[in-house]
């Protein structure tokens, strides 16, 4: 449903698009953002540590999460005529092949400053298990004239 | 047109040409390459994250639209970064971590643009054993005008 910022409330959620994760999407999105990082492709050097950490097998590349992000914020501003300014995001947990993943936006503040209208949106992107893979903040500007 | 013709998929093959942690000056340019991006690289790039807007796909919607035209979704920053950069760069260096990123949006680029990138490192710490890198990125269309721009988080392989 199209929103406008005077119907927002805080708290108010969004619920982005779920994305199934396998060998070929991964394989897909370095193909798409030309990053050939062997943490997406290689599962023998997968087993390696990196420095403290070791994944166990390939990851799938962090800023597909940001991507999936993206996918919601504009899917939800677009037809508001709103604008999608500004995207924080960090990674908490790797995602794996077989994993299935969905961002969530939730309404955090509303702020009118003196040319403009903003809305601040908690983000994050849960798997399969309801488990926070990645979390951030976003800002979607609702110009006056829309 | 500086744009490299066949894009290098091995990021091992010229892992020995690119800077470790310790030879990162923060502050200092990298070196970066022109890029005309295409309507079909743009959505390679949507197809990859499931992105399926008209505003990306259908010009006709798209010229009717407030853009005016086909744009590209504001993530695609993810695919310039790496086609605006040489194989030398040390965002391919193998095991490079993404550890986190914000990013600005101004406005959208759009198919046929030239897009430049001003990039560095701004900053580099050690934080529980891990060597950490913080980049400061700024892209632009052939009119000058600022895209986005972001700053990231990488952890170094060690």
């Amino acid at each position: 449903m199209t929103t406008s910022f005077d119907k927002l409330s805080t708290g108010d959620t969004i619920d982005g698009p779920s994305f199934a994760v396998s060998l070929e999407s991964i394989r897909l999105f370095c193909d798409g953002s030309l990053d050939y990082n062997p943490l997406h492709l290689d599962d023998n050097y997968m087993k390696n540590s990196f420095g403290k950490t070791n994944f166990g097998g390939i990851i799938m590349h962090g800023m597909n999460n940001f991507g999936l992000i993206t996918r919601m914020l504009t899917d939800w501003a677009y037809p508001a005529g709103a604008i999608h300014r500004r995207l924080e995001t960090r990674w908490v947990k790797p995602v794996k092949p077989g994993d299935t993943i969905q961002s969530v936006g939730i309404i955090k503040a509303k702020q009118t400053t003196e040319k403009s209208r903003w809305v601040l949106i908690d983000v994050l992107v849960k798997n399969q298990n309801d488990e926070k893979v990645a979390v951030g903040e976003a800002m979607v500007e609702f110009p006056l004239t829309a | 047109m500086a744009q490299a013709e066949v894009f290098e998929t091995d990021f091992w093959k010229d892992a020995n040409l690119r800077k470790v942690w310790d030879e990162i000056v923060p502050g200092e340019p990298r070196k970066t390459l022109p890029y005309v991006l295409t309507r079909e690289a743009i959505q390679l790039y949507c197809r990859s994250v499931g992105e399926n807007h008209p505003l990306y796909f259908d010009e006709a919607y798209a010229k009717a639209s407030p853009y005016g035209g086909l744009i590209a979704p504001p993530s695609i920053h993810i695919l310039l970064m790496f086609s605006c950069t040489p194989a030398d760069d040390w965002m391919r260096t193998p095991g490079t971590v993404n550890a986190g990123q914000s990013w600005s949006y101004n406005i959208p680029a759009r198919p046929g643009d030239t897009i430049t990138l001003q990039a560095r490192a701004l900053d580099k710490f050690i934080k529980r054993e891990r060597l950490f890198v913080v980049h400061d990125n700024v892209f632009f269309n052939q009119r000058g005008d600022v895209i986005c721009s972001g700053r990231g988080q990488t952890i170094r392989p060690m």
